[in-house]
């Protein structure tokens, strides 16, 4: 029999058996994708570049352009392992990243603000001891992370030293991310901005190390390059910096870890000196009338999304921006580097176009894929009002099923095609003639539309036959349709898999010949995936989680 | 003229529970009808139902004449509600924003003067602060926030379900006091509640739910007839066979200081000679309450011994 009263340590036990087991199927699901992804990355690099005169080759190219480093990684030697990490280090630790951070704000503001911590806190845990528990949880994932890492690339046939310190690397920007998300569960008053402001962060960090490396030093004979200043600004940064495989630095990761530790201390000292349940930032006092906008369901739907819709759209315009500009510099390095390199490079698109082409259609599917996530997350919020019972009470006024479902998906699907308008706008005025002209880049980023409004019909679908599974089933479709689509080509997936992704059977306007069909099948499948989830709504429950 | 809403042998189950079973309800045009029945009875299953935002598994339902389930959003145009569990948008403010917004779909028209007028009241008679953001309200003042939206704006029936949840008990006093309007007014009001004195207070009619059956329905004075009026007066040495010749007396508790015993209610007037005749003293008449006859539906619920 044991005595009433519980040590603290006991209690910091049952925290963390309690949170663990209400994420063990979340974290398995994270552990078999890295796994499979990093399996995937080093067996392509193991078939198609399997020897170094193909690896060399293909380094020269890369290096002669570095812009195109933005989407991959630092070149840093010849070896398989060298090879693994330039292409495959910053997307597992942008993973990893995300990771992170969900898990982070889904223990700390998510909880805060559902009332959960004000019970836990009602108890004998005490104020720090319920994130003193998220704390460890972090670092135990991302302890998870580095292993599974690990035995994917041993797996793969790396040597184990490299192995290690890849998959530390990749653990180390997983948790200087967990102390940014801490900070921002801090400092933020909900749950949504918290987790937008730390995944961006995770994404804006993947970008500013692309700038870094896009605009590096090369050195051809050694087939390494030096990262401009900016890489030094993100974490995935001193992730390259370990240098995996070849030099093998271990000082990046206790540059992380400092930063971890120090950001994480800055949020608990913060938690312990605030009530429970604010934010840092208040919550601003909203406006006594009504407003004209917020006069009907679709004008609420909006209120009630302007800001994420805002924030999404700017991504998009920003990441078409960047593309755009870079194709400009693509050019220019490619004229730099005489007549001759440059046409080599040209060849290397053969009859799937230039390099200007084929940066242009994947930062086209880039730029879908960012749009498709208006569309995957606008739909998923009519499950989120739905559980919240929110949906009922506009459902118990005057407002009919189809409208209310309505007034959801056209916001979403508003807001993603306005991103892609403008985002063609904006890229193709970026490229201007010389990194492949207007009409290329807009022409490539609005035949996107279809491919994206396909996800908004699958989201819609899943609504309204199996509303519980909503937001699991849709982010999974979009990692997977993301990854599939972006990366599938990258880890050398077969064709078939590869076109499981509707950003596969987007028109590829900006290589030559490209057929429309794929856009035009899209549309159509997407309009009827999205007329009969209404159908379907209208003939369901509502199913509010009580 | 068909009444208000109409129920007959309506069921819903979900899988193999049984939320409704079968339940009759009728509520006429002009009644202020509770709908009384402990937790989990299937009070707001049915509210679910006359809002159209759940299907019936069987059995046939009303609302004006119509199915609520296919008209719903013409229905909704003359029906105000509260919700069992009111849901706020947490950054629209509670005021301003959400009962405008509430008021706007359900039709109305916030500029008129007879609104604002409602609305400048109704915050005032509630004691509602209506600019702050709904997250930071507490649970009284989401119900608030339901409350203001369902009143300000006329409607021909109301459907509450358990309103005054999380009101103090001045709140509740401003509440029954506007019910009272609306039934004077001629409303019709289903109101679902569990707290007897409640429905009692502003109730003309009430329906009884126990596991998703209507068990007993009426007027208030039609079910005080199913439960007895309890007399109670001071012994003073009467004797045992003195009591024994009360005619109709039933469950007769004689102590040493009070004597107590119930009457079927209309036995009440042939008591009271045999009362006069004993000459009794402090002599309290109590008439049934909601709470007997809720009692009697629920002892063996509330008391599995058996009083």
């Amino acid at each position: 029999m044991t005595s009433w009263t519980r040590s603290a340590p006991e209690m910091y036990g049952t925290l963390l058996r309690f949170r663990l087991r209400r994420d063990r199927i979340q974290l398995l699901v994270w552990a078999l994708v890295l796994f499979l992804m990093m399996y995937a990355i080093v067996a392509d690099v193991h078939t198609t570049f399997g020897s170094d005169v193909e690896r060399a080759n293909t380094l020269k190219l890369l290096m002669t352009t570095p812009a195109v480093l933005m989407l991959r990684g630092r070149p840093q030697g010849l070896s398989e392992g060298d090879f693994v990490t330039t292409t495959g280090l910053t997307f597992i630790a942008v993973l990893v990243g995300l990771m992170s951070t969900f898990l982070v704000v889904r223990h700390t503001r998510a909880e805060e603000e559902r009332g959960q911590t004000e019970t836990i806190s009602a108890t004998g845990a005490g104020r720090l001891t319920p994130t003193l528990t998220v704390v460890t949880m972090a670092v135990l994932a991302n302890l998870m992370a580095v292993i599974v890492i690990v035995l994917a690339c041993l797996a793969g046939g790396l040597p184990a030293t490299g192995s290690w310190l890849l998959a530390a690397s990749c653990g180390m920007v997983g948790l200087v991310f967990a102390g940014v998300a801490f900070l921002f569960a801090q400092i933020m008053p909900t749950s949504r901005s918290a987790n937008a402001w730390s995944a961006t962060l995770v994404i804006v960090s993947y970008f500013v190390r692309g700038v870094g490396d896009a605009a590096g030093a090369p050195h051809p004979a050694t087939y390494t390059l030096t990262p401009a200043w900016p890489s030094w600004l993100s974490p995935i940064g001193w992730a390259q910096a370990a240098l995996p495989f070849e030099p093998n630095r271990t000082w990046p990761l206790f540059v992380g870890a400092a930063v971890f530790l120090v950001l994480t201390a800055a949020a608990l000292a913060i938690q312990d000196v605030r009530d429970v349940g604010d934010g840092v930032l208040a919550e601003r006092s909203g406006r006594r009338g009504g407003s004209f906008a917020l006069r009907g369901p679709f004008g609420l739907s909006a209120r009630l999304q302007r800001g994420t819709l805002a924030a999404w759209i700017v991504s998009v315009v920003a990441l078409a921006a960047l593309l755009g500009g870079l194709s400009g510099v693509i050019v220019t390095q490619l004229s730099q580097a005489g007549p001759g390199v440059a046409n080599a490079i040209t060849e290397i698109g053969g009859a799937r176009g230039t390099v200007i082409d084929a940066f242009a259609n994947l930062g086209a599917i880039f730029s879908g894929l960012l749009a498709a996530a208006i569309c995957v997350q606008g739909t998923m919020r009519l499950r989120q009002e739905e559980a919240a019972a929110t949906a009922d009470s506009v459902l118990a006024t005057a407002v009919g099923r189809t409208r209310w479902m309505l007034s959801y998906l056209l916001v979403a699907a508003g807001g993603a095609v306005a991103s892609l308008l403008l985002g063609g706008l904006v890229a193709g005025a970026a490229a201007g003639g010389k990194g492949g002209g207007f009409a290329l880049w807009f022409g490539a980023i609005v035949w996107q539309i279809p491919g994206v409004l396909l996800f908004l019909g699958i989201v819609a679908a899943v609504f309204a036959v199996l509303p519980e599974a909503t937001v699991a089933v849709g982010w999974i479709v979009y990692a997977a349709s993301g990854f599939l689509g972006i990366f599938g080509s990258l880890v050398g997936l077969p064709g078939w898999a590869q076109k499981l992704s509707p950003l596969a059977h987007a028109p590829a306007v900006a290589l030559p010949d490209p057929s429309y069909t794929g856009g035009w099948v899209m549309a159509l499948v997407a309009v009827m995936l999205t007329a009969a989830a209404v159908l379907l709504f209208r003939t369901r429950d509502t199913k509010p989680v009580a | 003229m068909s009444s208000v809403i109409q129920a007959a042998a309506l069921q819903k189950h979900f899988g193999k529970v049984r939320a409704l079973d079968r339940l009759d309800l009728t509520v006429e045009q002009g009644e202020v009808h509770g709908y009384l029945g402990p937790n989990g009875a299937g009070k707001s299953t049915t509210m679910r139902i006359l809002l159209g935002l759940a299907r019936p598994t069987g059995g046939a339902v009303t609302v004006f004449g119509k199915d609520p389930w296919r008209n719903a959003p013409a229905l909704h145009r003359r029906i105000s509600s509260v919700p069992g569990e009111v849901a706020l948008w947490p950054n629209l403010s509670g005021g301003g924003e959400t009962i405008d917004l509430l008021v706007k779909l359900r039709g109305g028209d916030v500029k008129s003067a007879d609104y604002i007028n409602a609305r400048a009241a109704l915050i005032d008679e509630f004691q509602f602060d209506p600019s702050k953001k709904a997250r930071s309200y507490s649970k009284g003042n989401r119900q608030k926030v339901a409350l203001i939206a369902a009143l300000a704006r006329p409607a021909e029936l109301y459907l509450l379900d358990e309103p005054t949840s999380g009101l103090d008990p001045l709140m509740e006093e401003v509440f029954t006091a506007h019910v009272d309007r609306i039934g004077a007014a001629g409303g019709t009001v289903l109101l679902s509640s569990h707290v007897l004195s409640e429905v009692e207070k502003v109730c003309g009619t009430v329906s009884i739910v126990r596991a998703g059956k209507v068990v007993e329905s009426g007027t208030l004075a039609q079910l005080r007839h199913l439960t007895r009026t309890s007399i109670s007066f001071d012994r003073d040495g009467l004797s045992e066979s003195a009591l024994a010749r009360i005619p109709g007396a039933f469950d007769l508790a004689a102590g040493e200081g009070r004597v107590s015993f119930t009457v079927d209610a209309d036995a009440v007037p042939s008591v009271l000679p045999a009362l006069g005749a004993l000459a009794v003293k402090g002599l309290q008449i109590a008439p049934p309450s909601l709470e007997d006859l809720f009692l009697r539906h629920y002892g063996d619920v509330l008391d599995p011994v058996g009083a």
